[in-house]
Formats: structure tokens, sequence, C-alpha cells
């Protein structure tokens, strides 16, 4: 009886739905949509992509050698063919394959990838017609549009130093990604990719990989080469199943659109600063100030946060360089800086916890007065220069921004005070300006690129675990350069 | 894109803060003698587009049978695009005189001005514009002040 009674409420449930679902079906695509937004986590994070088929990549008999070689290399201990193994940028497909959470968000314009692993983020253009790489990058210039509720992102313009999987699948600069991400009934998030790299493979291939909502998952502001210094590997193991966590049916922080957008868009700073003039310095801060110019004027390069690749919040406040992507949500406003590369998540209308962390971010709020957004920031690790001079900042920092659009809206000021009464007698204010940018994407700024062994022969470094662990060696004569690591310990 | 001009200014004003700093802000360029220049030709090796700084491995004719290799820096990937670089506007391969500021170390090491191919087409380094004087539009807000301010007159 209790069955039957059961069977008929699920019928009934059916029936409903099915009824209002047909009357609803445009108005639903938007939720449709919606669906794919929030924090996902990988269910497998391959270390080895296989075709849909569960089949081994179509590689020619060059990709075949290349790739056996490096699978040999793998199998020393040796993973230098893939630069994630020194922090810089791992390339697409291959930070997907990478057992991180990533967050996606949009607006009108665009859709942004915010990957937890190292700063990482990609920025998909909506507008029509592919993007004209003037430069191979990492991330390459993804375009995409929705079809119903999948998004279509095609990408090309990606560069050739990366490898599309940790085993070292090799992909050249024609390489084109087309991706169909979609929601499946289940639950879960659906990438299916095809892969057109000629120069490679003998005919395009796809490959699917899927990622499940997680509510302990968190995108957090992860600084690889911090975990280096410390003996961590630069990508940490794939968890195992049976230990991941995966708890289902998290809320997606759905990103609202806001119905007046005064910030979104892509901006470039006006003009260039790369010092703080008469910042009202303490004696502390003084003799710090002090003690790298002499290091400097001696002829030594200052290994500051922001030249070891670990620069802080407050380098965006005093030394934006290059494009800055501003999303806007109700519930956030997302700053994503290309140089330096760094995510800032603005929690609107939020106050900070009782008890603040210690990052290179800091903990942002904010809240709009009138047409000026102000952002609220403490919680910082105290590890950031302020400038080129390397002016200190400690735990003590605490940074109050109002951006202010101008009425066109093709610029905004900034007005920054910077408080922290460890190195600075009083309260003082920078100020910048940004202007709008025709550009469909921001450039890329992939800091632990090339880290030539040059730059730290004869190097100041401000603190001691800016020395690098990894750095490039030119091979003599025609013999290829070479990544050094040298784990801490050794 | 970024101005030439703006470059320009960039530039100067990084010079005029005594803490020159390379061509994407990354670190110091004390480590080179932008007083000097020094000459060299050779072949290509290889092109290094990459961050923080790129690079070309030149194949140089040292003295008498010795080839000497050099590592010249010549910008970022953004820089060198904006002054009018592409991705292959150098390759391996190609024969190329480079006038560049030799690092202070003695190695072969430097930054690069001009590079001269065969049929005398050239290409400039970020070195190329320091020490032009500020561009127009003036100083950034923010940037240092016109007068030296060498870090030990900090306030």
């Amino acid at each position: 009886m209790r069955i039957m009674k059961t069977l008929k409420w699920l019928l009934c449930t059916a029936v409903l739905a099915a009824s209002t679902s047909g009357a609803a079906d445009s108005a639903s695509a938007a939720s449709g949509r919606d669906a794919l937004f929030g924090i996902w986590m990988p269910d497998a994070a391959p270390r080895t992509l296989k075709t849909a088929n569960g089949k081994a990549p179509p590689l020619n008999a060059a990709a075949s050698k290349l790739y056996a070689e490096r699978r040999q290399r793998l199998a020393r201990g040796d993973a230098s063919f893939d630069p994630t193994s020194w922090c810089a940028g791992p390339g697409m497909p291959r930070m997907l394959t990478m057992p991180y959470p990533f967050e996606i968000r949009a607006d009108a314009s665009r859709v942004v990838f915010i990957h937890d692993w190292y700063r990482w983020f990609r920025t998909v253009d909506l507008g029509a017609g592919d993007v004209e790489p003037p430069l191979p990058l990492t991330m390459g210039f993804p375009v995409g549009h929705w079809e119903g509720n999948t998004l279509v992102i095609r990408t090309n313009g990606l560069i050739d130093t990366t490898v599309m999987d940790a085993s070292g699948l090799p992909h050249s600069e024609e390489l084109v990604l087309t991706e169909r991400l979609r929601v499946l009934p289940d639950g879960r998030l659906e990438d299916r990719i095809t892969i057109n790299d000629p120069e490679n493979y003998t005919q395009p291939w796809d490959t699917v990989l899927t990622f499940h909502r997680d509510a302990a998952a968190r995108v957090t502001d992860d600084v690889c080469p911090d975990r280096l210094a410390r003996g961590e590997p630069a990508e940490r193991p794939a968890p195992q199943r049976a230990n991941a966590s995966r708890q289902q049916a998290a809320p997606a922080p759905m990103a609202k659109p806001v119905s007046a957008s005064r910030l979104a868009g892509i901006w470039e700073p006006k003009t260039f600063g790369i010092m703080v003039p008469n910042a009202p310095l303490s004696g502390a801060g003084q003799e710090i100030v002090a003690r790298n110019a002499a290091a400097m004027q001696s002829g030594k390069i200052m290994q500051t946060a922001w030249v070891s690749c670990r620069p802080g919040a407050v380098s965006t406040m005093t030394m934006p360089r290059e494009k800055i992507v501003i999303m806007e949500t109700a519930d956030e406003v997302t700053l994503l800086f290309e140089m330096p590369r760094m995510v800032r998540r603005v929690r609107m209308n939020a106050s900070h916890p009782a008890k603040v962390g210690s990052d290179y971010v800091g903990d942002s709020v904010g809240h709009w007065e009138g047409s000026t957004l102000v952002v609220d920031t403490l919680g910082f690790n105290g590890y950031a220069e302020l400038d080129a001079r390397g002016q200190p900042t400690s735990a003590k920092l605490h940074t109050i921004e109002r951006f202010t659009p101008s009425a066109d809206g093709n610029s905004i000021d900034i007005e920054t005070v910077v408080e922290d009464p460890e190195y600075y007698t009083q309260p003082f204010t920078i100020k910048r300006s940004w202007k709008k940018s025709a550009a469909r994407h921001p450039f890329e700024y992939d800091c632990m690129e090339n880290p030539r062994q040059e730059d730290f022969e004869n190097a100041y470094y401000v603190r001691e675990q800016y020395r690098p662990v990894c750095m490039r060696v030119e091979g003599e004569g025609m013999a290829p350069s070479r990544m050094v690591c040298r784990r801490p310990e050794d | 894109m970024r101005s030439q001009a703006m470059i320009r200014s960039m530039l100067s004003w990084m010079l005029a803060a005594c803490f020159t700093v390379a061509a994407v802000a990354h670190h110091s360029t004390a480590e080179f003698d932008y007083t000097k220049q020094v000459t060299i030709k050779g072949t290509v090796k290889e092109v290094q587009w990459t961050n923080p700084h790129s690079y070309i491995q030149l194949i140089a004719d040292g003295d008498g049978a010795q080839k000497v290799q050099w590592s010249v820096e010549i910008g970022s990937p953004s820089l060198n695009i904006n002054m009018g670089w592409k991705k292959n506007s150098v390759k391996a391969g190609d024969v190329v005189s480079m006038t560049l500021s030799p690092a202070r170390n003695g190695k072969p090491y430097g930054t690069l001005r001009v590079l001269t191919f065969a049929d005398g087409k050239k290409l400039e380094g970020v070195a190329a514009r320091v020490g032009a004087g500020p561009g127009p539009g003036g100083p950034p807000p923010g940037a240092a002040p016109a007068a030296p301010a060498p870090a030990t007159k900090a306030p």
C-alpha cells in the first residue's frame, strides 16, 4: 500500500514537471545556464588523456616518438617537459586535468574560469569571431557562445611549450580546442573537448572530462613558488577516490547579474606607477628601504615578492600593469589582473570575518557609496612591497580603495588609503587611473615561465623564502637549456 | 595597444628614479651597464618568448675560431609585441648583429638595443629607448619625481 502511494506521488510529480517544463522552456534556459556556474572539482584529474572511447590518442609518427621519450623521462622521475613542474603555466587542457577546483563565473560579455592552481584564470570572450593571436599564450584566446544550455568554447593561440596532460602528450601552436560544457542529468559538469592539431595527430579526437560539486572545495589564493620553497610539489597528487570529499548537492554560488553594471569590462592603467613617493616611512620602514637601496646600488637584483612571482594585492593598487578584467555580480566584484597575475574577490555588502586569515590577497569587502565602489581590505600576510624601492608592508596593512568611474564610463579613478602602523607613521593616499580597453582578452603574465639563472646570480633577497627552487641554465654551444630544480632540503 | 610614447615615458621615468626597472618592471636593471654598447654578430640559436623576460641566444663569433654563446634579454612578450615584434620576427638560424648594453659582471650577457638583419632591417630592443628623456604626457601619476630620487634619500 505504501509502495503504491509512493509510486502515485512520483507519477504525479513527473506529470506536473512535464506539463510545466514545456510551457517554460525558453524561460528556463537562463537558469539552465546558471547551473554551469560555481565551483567544480575534477572527478578523475587524469594524468593521461584518452579519447572519449577510452583509446590512446591518434598520435602521428613524429609525435609518437616525442611522447615515448617523455614517458621514458617521466619513468626516470624527470617531469621537466611539463612547465607545471616549476610552477609555470600548465596550458590547456592540462589545467583541467589538475586535481584542483575551479570556479565559473559569467556576465553578458564573458565567461571566466578562476582556477585554484596558482592564481590562473582564463577569460572566454562571448563576442563573435576568433581572435587573431598576436603571440601564443598558455590559456590561448578562447571565444565562446551558448547553444541552449551548452557553452561552446573555441580556443586558438595556445603556446606549444605546454603539454596537454601530465604524461607529456604534445601539441603544436596550430592546436584548436573546441569545448562543449554542459551539466549532465546527474548534476556533474561535462567538458567534451575536440582536439584538432594536424601537426601531432592523424585526425581530430575527442576527450571528455567531468567535474562534480564539492561543498568543501574552495578556490583559494594558491602561490605555487611558496609550495616549492616549502619542499612541496608544484602539483599535489590527486586524492584517492575513497578519500575525496564528494558532498553532493552543494549549492552553486550563483553569479546573479547586476541590473546596471558600473565597472564591468576590460581596463588598462592610464599610466604606469612603479614608485610610491613621499610615503611617511617610520624608522623601521626607513631602515628597510635604506638596506634595499644599498643592495641595489651595489648592483644586486632585488628579489621582492613581486619579482619572485608572489605579489600581494597591494601591488595591484600601486603597480598594476597591462589588462584588468572586472566582473560585477550582486554578491561579488571580481578583479582579475593580468600583471601581476592575481584574482581579487570583493564580497559585496559583507563584513570581514571575526577572525581574518592571513595571505597575499587579504580579505576584501565592498559597498557602493553613490557611484563609488569602496573596497576595504585587511588580512594581509605582510609579504608585499609597495613599489620598486621595496617599501615594506606588514600584517597590519589595511587598505581602503575607492573606485569611481567617470561619467562617460571610459575611465576609473582609484584612490587608495594605505594604513600600516608598523612601517608608516600615518595613513597616506595613492592615486591611480584606469581606462577602458578595446581588447577582448587580457594578455598573460606567466611570471614563473623562464627563471633564468642570470637573474639569481647576483640577487638580494628581501626574504629568504624568495630564493628560487628552479632555474633555467643555458646549455653550452648548441646544447639546449635545461631547468634545474633543487629541493629546499637538498 | 600601448603607444610608443607611453613606453618611452615609462622607461625614462624608470631611469629617473634611479631604480631602473626592466621593461616589465620585473626587476632592477642594475645588472646592465647602460653607458656601454657592444656589438656582436652570429647565428641565432634560440628565441625564448618568455616571461618575465624574453631572450635571444646567439652563437657569436669570438676571438679566433672560438664561438661564444650570448644571452641577450630583448624585453618581454607583451612589450616586444607592442614594439612591433612578431613571433617569427627572429628565428633560430638567422644571422644577425646585435648592439647591446652588456652585463656588469663581464659575462656574455646583455640587454638588446638594436638587432640588425643581413638585409639591414632593424628591430629595437627595449634598451634602445632607455635614456630618451620623458615622452609626451609627462610623468605618470604616482611615479617618481623628476629629480633623482635615490633610495638613500628616502624619507
